[in-house]
């Protein structure tokens, strides 16, 4: 027999570190069980690759022929516009990975009642819903995203130093933030609405506009874009670290800022939509 | 007070805030600027507390409040009122800290991953509540000592049957050894066969490790059969709390003998043999009859001893009324005594 029934005892659990490695622990669990469901439907994922293969090769041909016909837009070459659709490639394919649950959250876990499952595990519950399930295509995002950046690098003939490798993986990881922002705001409104469509479809299909360089567009679709819902930071301000002039590269370094406010802003609305769903239950 | 109590629950009170529809497209149109709230209170006043080990029955009828004190019990709701306590914490402020010390299982919704066999589903919940190798084996090889869940082990959790389903999702809700087990009808839908090995599960689990179990029900034989103790919930009230016994002692403990006569005999005769003491025999003629009385009168052998007596009897029997009708009776009388809450509040508060 245990003496005194006290739940305190051994509850807690040194800190924020293992408490951060305890989810990592977790993610990667998820993860690893995920790749092995889905590689063992090996025609999904060749049909997977395939799709975002003629994805990609139907966007680049876009570019090319818009590029056939005029020299340049806006004073950026098609190398340069190349560039920056590449890398809006690399904090999609990430974002897309662990996002497919955000988009169907008020209609599986609100409506269908799986949210008190979460709820009920020693897990942050956001981190339970986007490790939950993924989607590999990202992966293939990645990859296209890549290919393309060293074609147009070295097009362009850009040098990279390990510096500049460095800023791409934490600029990429800053704008899968911002998209994760965006989405964690649309999601979080189901708290609130029983909305099975939902606001992300039409948002989802303003990112195709993050792939272009934001000057192209007029004055009032730059605002919207810049700070209304801010995709100009994922890709376009990002690249220009690589790709622009000095003025731009400083520019470039906001994007983690960006990220950060985009989704701690996104985060404060979420646990606010937890408080309500644990008063009201529903 | 006892010494080792684990969960005080003092004046949990649930509202719930609804709207209700008006009809058609005149009525949607106007729900859209005037929407009709009110605000039903789901658990009212409820206090009791639970002792560590025991075994707790919590039954009531469909929107009574079991699932919604349930819910408050595990952190999943916060209360309007009234205050959870269970070994120090406060399920609803400290939620993610507390659910390592509690398992929860749901009777219609599995917990597992549907897609993943069970075994992968355990090694996930290994992860997730950080089971150290020692416990998880100690933990699967109890499991499959009273639930045979080896051979469940590699297949996916879609393909098992209910009964199948539900061992697994004892184990599940197990695996961390968890000091508190919340089960929300646990045997719904199972066969009889399937369900007496929840029962001895159950059992085994509250013997073996000490864990407290606090289980809901419709099926009064699991209460019967596992829970010394059971509370009784409708409208939100808490009607009853105390043993199976008391509530028999509670609404009269009645019973009913059945008597079979060798010769026809009318039933004034028989009154005659029991004059003096407390019971009422039912206007029967022949050889059939029936007495009724309350076991705090007077004890069966006594009516018994006095028709023997003074009748040649062919066969006795005596009928105890079921936990159902004791409850039915209960829910009965409760009605009365508590009143249903709901009150209009204005639609822009």
């Amino acid at each position: 027999m245990r003496s005194s029934p006290s739940l305190d005892a051994g509850a807690a659990r040194g800190g924020l570190r293992a408490a951060l490695g305890h989810q990592l622990g977790v993610f990667g669990a998820y993860f690893a069980q995920f790749l092995k469901v889905r590689l063992s439907y090996r025609v999904d994922f060749a049909i997977d690759l395939l799709a975002n293969l003629i994805q990609a090769s139907v966007q680049l041909a876009i570019l090319s022929v818009l590029f056939s016909k005029v020299p340049s837009l806006r004073g950026w070459s098609y190398e340069q516009v190349l560039f920056i659709y590449g890398f809006s490639l690399l904090p999609l394919g990430l974002f897309n990975i662990v996002s497919v649950n955000l988009y169907r959250f008020g209609e599986r876990y609100i409506v269908e009642g799986h949210f008190d499952r979460v709820l009920l595990r020693p897990v942050n519950p956001l981190a339970q819903i986007m490790f939950e399930e993924f989607n590999i295509a990202g992966v293939n995002e990645i990859g296209v995203g890549v290919g393309v950046l060293v074609y147009a690098s070295t097009r362009l003939g850009l040098a990279w130093s390990p510096v500049d490798l460095l800023v791409l993986g934490v600029l990429a990881l800053a704008g899968a933030l911002i998209f994760a922002g965006i989405f964690l705001g649309l999601t979080s409104v189901s708290f609130w609405f029983e909305d099975r469509m939902g606001l992300a479809p039409p948002v989802y299909n303003v990112i195709r506009f993050s792939r272009y360089p934001v000057t192209i567009f007029s004055p009032l679709v730059r605002l919207f874009l810049t700070f209304v819902l801010p995709f100009a930071w994922v890709a376009f301000f990002p690249a220009t670290w690589f790709i622009g002039g000095p003025q731009a590269r400083r520019l470039a370094l906001l994007t983690p800022l960006v990220g950060v406010a985009v989704f701690g802003l996104a985060y404060h609305v979420w646990k606010r939509g937890l408080r309500r769903y644990a008063s009201t239950g529903s | 007070m006892s010494l080792n109590r684990l969960i005080t629950v003092s004046h949990l009170t649930k509202d719930y805030r609804t709207s209700r529809r008006r009809e058609g497209v005149r009525g949607g149109l106007i729900d859209l600027l005037r929407p009709q709230r009110r605000v039903v209170r789901a658990v009212e006043d409820v206090s009791f507390t639970i002792d560590e080990g025991e075994m707790v029955g919590y039954i009531g009828a469909n929107g009574a409040g079991k699932s919604t004190t349930i819910k408050m019990l595990t952190g999943i709701l916060t209360p309007t009122a009234g205050e959870v306590r269970v070994g120090g914490l406060v399920p609803y402020e400290e939620r993610q800290r507390y659910t390592r010390h509690i398992g929860v299982v749901f009777g219609q919704r599995t917990q597992l991953w549907w897609d993943l066999a069970v075994v992968e589903s355990l090694r996930l919940l290994k992860k997730i509540y950080e089971v150290d190798d020692a416990l998880y084996e100690a933990q699967l090889a109890l499991f499959d000592d009273l639930l045979q869940i080896r051979e469940l082990l590699h297949q996916p959790v879609r393909k098992l049957s209910l009964g199948q389903r539900m061992r697994c999702d004892l184990a599940a809700a197990l695996l961390h050894r968890p000091r508190i087990l919340f089960l929300d009808e646990p045997t719904i839908g199972l066969d009889v066969v399937a369900k007496q090995s929840v029962r001895n599960f159950l059992k085994e689990t509250r013997d073996r490790l000490g864990t407290t179990v606090i289980l809901t029900t419709h099926d009064l034989g699991d209460i019967q059969e596992l829970c010394r103790r059971i509370m009784i919930i409708d409208h939100g009230r808490l009607l009853f709390d105390g043993t199976i016994d008391e509530l028999r002692g509670r609404v009269g403990d009645r019973v009913r003998v059945r008597v079979e006569l060798w010769d026809p005999a009318p039933a004034s005769a028989l009154a005659e043999c029991t004059t003096g003491l407390p019971v009422k025999w039912e206007e029967h003629d022949g050889q059939e009859h029936a007495v009724e009385f309350s076991r705090r009168d007077v004890r069966a052998a006594e009516v018994i001893r006095h028709v023997v007596n003074a009748r040649r009897v062919h066969d006795i029997s005596i009928q105890e009324p079921t936990i159902e009708e004791v409850v039915r009776q209960i829910y009965r009388t409760g009605v009365v005594a508590g009143t249903a809450r709901s009150s209009e509040a204005s639609p822009h508060d």
